[in-house]
């Protein structure tokens, strides 16, 4: 590669130690540095900044599927406030997120805790609760779909077989946002659990040792060691659930194709609607891609609040 | 050394509840799989398959093309892995070893555009993979993703870990940048690349929006958004959407059950604070 090689090595270190040569080593370094950040920096420069811009562009435009883009100013940003719609879809969006969020930590937190108890079979549980992380999202939302199904679901038999009325699933509101919200707990529990594991087997076991002399019990213990001392790792399972909810699409397409519109709007998200907007029939993707910037921002704007609010009640070590 | 959780009676329930709701909807879809059209529609249902039958999963291999579909996946998640692992190994090693001037910047950057959801714009990444002339491609399924500053986050953490001495030695005995990236750096960060496979594949596999706004044809989809496709024309047969489930879902837990430590393990360091 470089001349260097076919030195001496005893040579290279006298030449070391020589200023110039040592400026003249550091300035290919920095060459042959910026070389290997090239891939990277050309993917995002056409990936994330171009396709900014070009997304930006579009917003001010009307341009379909096919056919020249056509300029037409603040026109797509003045529907975003009278789109009945998109307001459905950013409704059902922050609803769920709203009822995933805390269902996620609540059953994390859980499944976590179990975890530490040493008992037989531990191995066993970790892999099952491991499972909905590695199974197909599609997978298990079809089989979701087959399990709440109103006539032969085997939800509504049990439902039948405990003295109760079979619930049409996906005729109401109600009734898809739980079937959604079940969902998405449970493909997305696994992660934030393994991660609250691994935030909880750092906690010293000194701590916990002085709390019981000091007579705490162990409810005592969960909420005032272990919820404070796991927030690092909370906040950031809050921050990356809220984000993924935010950006709900699979759950919504699988369980809710467009064609059946009597139920659609029950779970239509924002991602799903813009989705929709660009690529179903001509497309309407110049509208499409101002939604999509709206909800980049409702997202940027969530994201920032929970970093506020991690500021007060997020406790960090003293080493950071 | 966590002496402070003793075992009781409730533990073992709590642990059979929760390993059972995870376990009994899977169960479900193994038994429905084996059942045939008419005893997946009985009121109440029946749990046991009898007989048991294959016709659902014949009926995925004549409706979708399920061994494409499960190659496709392969190739995709092959090029993704090795597309990232190149990418992010490069660009980390700039930055924390090289240690390039503004690498500081650089690193900010990087950061800033892992918080940004930018994953969400399909529309110009569709736009320019037309402009590339790669739609109905498999290398338009990984193209966009391959970028991974999250990747390019995680490698710097384990490079930086690696001491500077082993660096300069290997510097002073003449050996190139890219010799001591593949003989030093990457052997004692290998942890990290493997996790960063792992999570990739992971993600890969869960990829639903991009494959069928990018590929319209069903021979260049991925399982996820193939077995979708089943869904509202057949909705009857629910023996035939199970069998699509399990065999879909199969390939990547049975994957998961002999590299289970691994799985467990990078997952938990993608927890980065």
């Amino acid at each position: 590669m470089t001349n260097l090689t076919l030195r001496r090595p005893e040579g290279v270190a006298d030449g070391l130690r020589r200023p110039a040569v040592r400026r003249k080593l550091a300035r290919r370094d920095t060459r042959i540095g910026f070389l290997f950040l090239l891939p990277l920096f050309a993917g995002l420069l056409v990936f994330r900044f171009y396709g900014f811009g070009y997304n930006v562009w579009l917003s001010f435009n009307k341009a379909g599927a096919f056919g020249r883009a056509r300029f037409t100013g603040l026109d797509n940003y003045e529907r975003l406030f009278s789109d009945s719609q998109l307001r459905i879809a950013l409704v059902n969006t922050f609803k769920f997120t709203a009822i995933v969020v805390p269902g996620v930590v609540v059953v994390s937190l859980l499944c976590a805790t179990l975890m530490q108890y040493r008992f037989r079979g531990q191995s066993a549980f970790r892999a099952i609760v491991f499972l909905p992380a590695v199974c197909l999202p599609t997978a298990a939302i079809l089989l979701f779909g087959w399990l709440f199904q109103t006539r032969y679901g085997l939800i509504n038999a049990i439902i039948q077989a405990a003295g109760g009325s079979s619930v049409s699933w996906f005729g109401s509101s109600a009734g898809v946002t739980v079937v959604i919200t079940v969902i998405v707990v449970f493909l997305s529990f696994s992660v934030p659990t393994i991660i609250l594991y691994a935030g909880m087997q750092e906690i010293s076991s000194d701590i916990y040792e002085a709390a019981t002399i000091d007579g705490a019990g162990s409810v005592r213990r969960f909420f005032s060691l272990t919820l404070p001392l796991l927030s690092p790792s909370l906040f950031f399972v809050v921050l990356t659930t809220t984000i993924g909810t935010l950006k709900l699409f699979d759950v919504a397409y699988v369980l809710l194709p467009p064609e059946q519109s009597a139920s659609v709007n029950f779970g239509l998200t924002a991602v799903y609607y813009y989705y929709q907007l660009a690529f179903l029939n001509v497309g309407d993707r110049g509208y499409a891609s101002a939604v999509s910037l709206l909800l980049f921002v409702l997202i940027l704007a969530v994201s920032i609040v929970l970093f506020r609010l991690q500021r007060r009640f997020v406790h960090y070590g003293e080493d950071g | 050394m966590l002496h402070q959780y003793r075992v009781r009676g409730w533990t073992y329930a709590v642990v059979a509840v929760v390993g059972l709701l995870v376990l009994v909807p899977f169960a479900w879809m193994v038994a429905t799989a084996l059942m045939s059209p008419g005893q997946t529609l009985l009121v109440p249902p029946k749990v046991i398959p009898d007989p048991a039958t294959l016709d659902g999963a014949r009926g995925v291999f004549n409706r979708i093309p399920y061994l494409t579909l499960l190659g496709n996946t392969v190739v995709a998640s092959i090029g993704r892995v090795i597309g990232t692992l190149v990418i992010c190994t490069l660009a980390a090693y700039a930055l924390a070893v090289i240690k390039v001037p503004g690498a500081r910047v650089i690193l900010v950057t990087v950061l800033a555009l892992i918080m940004v959801p930018g994953d969400i714009f399909v529309v110009p990444n569709f736009a320019i993979i037309s402009a590339f002339g790669l739609t109905d491609t498999l290398v338009a399924l990984f193209l966009p993703s391959i970028f991974d500053v999250f990747g390019v986050f995680l490698l710097y953490q384990f490079f930086r870990g690696i001491p500077r001495e082993l660096v300069e030695a290997a510097r002073m005995d003449g050996a190139s940048h890219l010799r001591i990236m593949t003989t030093i750096v990457v052997p004692i960060a290998r942890g990290g690349l493997i996790t960063l496979a792992i999570l990739t594949v992971l993600a890969e596999w869960k990829e639903l929006l991009w494959p069928i706004v990018v590929n319209r044809s069903i021979d260049k989809l991925t399982l996820g958004p193939g077995i979708a496709l089943l869904r509202g024309s057949y909705t009857t047969d629910y023996n035939v959407l199970m069998s699509a489930g399990v065999l879909a879902a199969l390939p990547m837990i049975l994957i998961f059950l002999v590299l289970q430590k691994r799985f467990i393990a990078s997952v938990a360091r993608s927890g980065l604070k």
